[in-house]
């Protein structure tokens, strides 16, 4: 059974059509990049399969369960989360540890394997050293990296990541796709990876979407071709 | 000492003190929330509760807690659909509140005008026992809150997307903040008054926020300046017969610009040493 399933999905703002036609499915184990133009609607479409917005056609069906029988997650990491709240009273190592406290874990104290994780999250993008920093002190692309740490710490079913790229170089990017590479090929996580990198991306990921103007339709509305299996 | 063997000092002290419990809690999540000026339009509105109340002949608390709490929906269902610049939404309101509050005043002028002054400007005297057992029920209701609820406030005042995708009831938690912050500012109001409240609950996690820099931290450092911050003003407030919001604000200024002054000198010293 797919984690995600996307049917005849539309979605309007105002009375201007955006996106149109999109359909597929997001299994365990899929690393799938979703690629287009500027303004093609690539997080809108994420923000319409997350909740955040509510489609204007057709449906978004996130299953109940994940692989192993227990409640399916999501982590998300947003488009320019750098812009984030610099003043923001917090160290680099509270904001990965909030990663752990979701999930109906609330209200229970963090256990040393979840403390491994949040390790294991801030040495995978290299902040580990600088766990003990004020927030607001990280340059962009630092922010970026503890933002995914966050999501990481998750351990979610699914992550979701809108350009999460932006602002590192060409070596922590690569690092960075190995790592979804592996989770998803021995964790059975699943990704859905909005992001301009297709060239690098296509050693990595299994899947690819691309969000296209067709011939006849208003010059802002977005559809996509089929879904393409990579090597 | 005498002015601590009057009860109704006794009354504003413990008031002052269960304030100052609730005001940085209340305080932090407005800053980071970017709705500092939501407190404002509470407290303009309140003064619409009051005039309403006393129009009616009813105790004004009441009709004052009523009106902020229907504000307060109202404030978040505004914030929602002016996602890109709320501040709309609380200038719209603020001026309303305002509008309302003077149309009202003015229907029941004879009687108002005493005690209008009283909710504008604040008066030590006018704490009653009721009132106060509502400000302490209110500040011991907020700090459970607080303690039971700390991880999730922290990740929706982080970013409200990501607390919806950790499953988050980001419109019940954020319409039941608003209407908290609407209970706190009518209640506070007799005491500091309508003109400075919402500066009585900002400025503490305002300087808080430039010592510590955790979550936690900001709260409890709050706390610390704001029963220092309040205690300081009921007392100058007492001796020198000013009002004692104006006299609060005033010490919660010259705090805020010790810290400043404070912060400054140490940077100095700190370049200095990197330069040497």
């Amino acid at each position: 059974m797919p984690y995600i399933t996307v049917r005849d999905l539309a979605f309007k703002y105002g009375t201007e059509t955006v996106l149109t036609n999109i359909s597929f499915d997001i299994y365990a184990g899929d690393f799938m990049i979703l690629t287009g133009e500027n303004g093609a609607a690539k997080s809108t479409l994420l923000r319409n399969i997350l909740g955040l917005l509510k489609p204007t056609q057709g449906t978004v069906t996130i299953a109940k369960l994940n692989n192993q029988n227990k409640p399916l997650t999501l982590g998300y990491v947003p488009q320019q989360v750098a812009s984030f709240n610099v003043g923001f009273p917090s160290t680099v190592y509270e904001l990965v540890q909030s990663g752990r406290f979701q999930n109906g874990r609330w209200y229970k104290r963090l256990s040393q394997v979840d403390k491994q994780h949040i390790k294991s999250a801030l040495l995978a993008v290299g902040m580990w050293d600088m766990r003990h920093k004020k927030i607001g002190d990280l340059s962009g692309g630092q922010k970026q990296r503890i933002s995914i740490a966050r999501t990481f710490a998750t351990d979610a079913d699914v992550y979701v990541l809108d350009e999460p790229t932006t602002g590192m170089d060409k070596a922590s990017r690569e690092a960075f796709y190995q790592l979804l590479k592996h989770s998803c090929t021995y964790h059975k996580k699943a990704v859905l990876m909005v992001t301009h990198d297709y060239h690098d991306l296509q050693n990595y990921a299994n899947r690819h979407i691309t969000l296209t103007r067709k011939e006849g339709t208003p010059w802002r509305c977005f559809s996509m071709d089929s879904c393409k299996e990579l090597s | 000492m005498e002015m601590f063997f009057h009860g109704f000092m006794q009354r504003a002290f413990l008031a002052s003190f269960s304030i100052s419990i609730i005001a940085p809690i209340l305080g932090l999540l407005l800053i980071l929330r970017r709705q500092s000026l939501m407190a404002d339009t509470l407290s303009h509105v309140s003064l619409a509760g009051v005039a309403l109340g006393l129009l009616l002949g009813v105790n004004p608390t009441w009709t004052n807690i009523l009106v902020v709490i229907i504000l307060a929906i109202i404030l978040e269902y505004l914030r929602t659909i002016y996602r890109s610049y709320s501040e709309l939404s609380v200038a719209l309101l603020m001026s309303a509140g305002m509008a309302i509050a003077l149309f009202l005043m003015s229907l029941n002028q004879a009687k108002t005008s005493v005690n209008i002054t009283q909710f504008l400007f604040g008066s030590i005297v006018t704490i009653s026992q009721e009132q106060l057992i509502l400000l302490v029920g209110l500040s011991i209701i907020i700090a459970l809150l607080y303690v039971f609820f700390r991880k999730p406030l922290y990740v929706l005042t982080f970013d409200e997307d990501t607390a919806f995708t950790a499953g988050l009831p980001i419109k019940r938690m954020s319409i039941l903040f608003n209407v908290l912050t609407g209970i706190t500012i009518a209640v506070s109001m007799p005491i500091v008054g309508a003109l400075l409240v919402s500066a009585i609950i900002i400025l503490p996690a305002a300087i808080a926020l430039r010592i510590s820099h955790h979550f936690n931290g900001v709260i409890l450092i709050g706390m610390v300046i704001a029963i220092s911050g309040m205690t300081s003003g009921l007392i100058l407030s007492y001796q020198f017969s000013t009002p004692p919001g104006a006299s609060i604000t005033l010490v919660f200024i010259a705090i805020f610009s010790l810290t400043l002054l404070f912060r400054t000198f140490l940077n100095i010293r700190k370049n200095r040493k990197t330069v040497v």
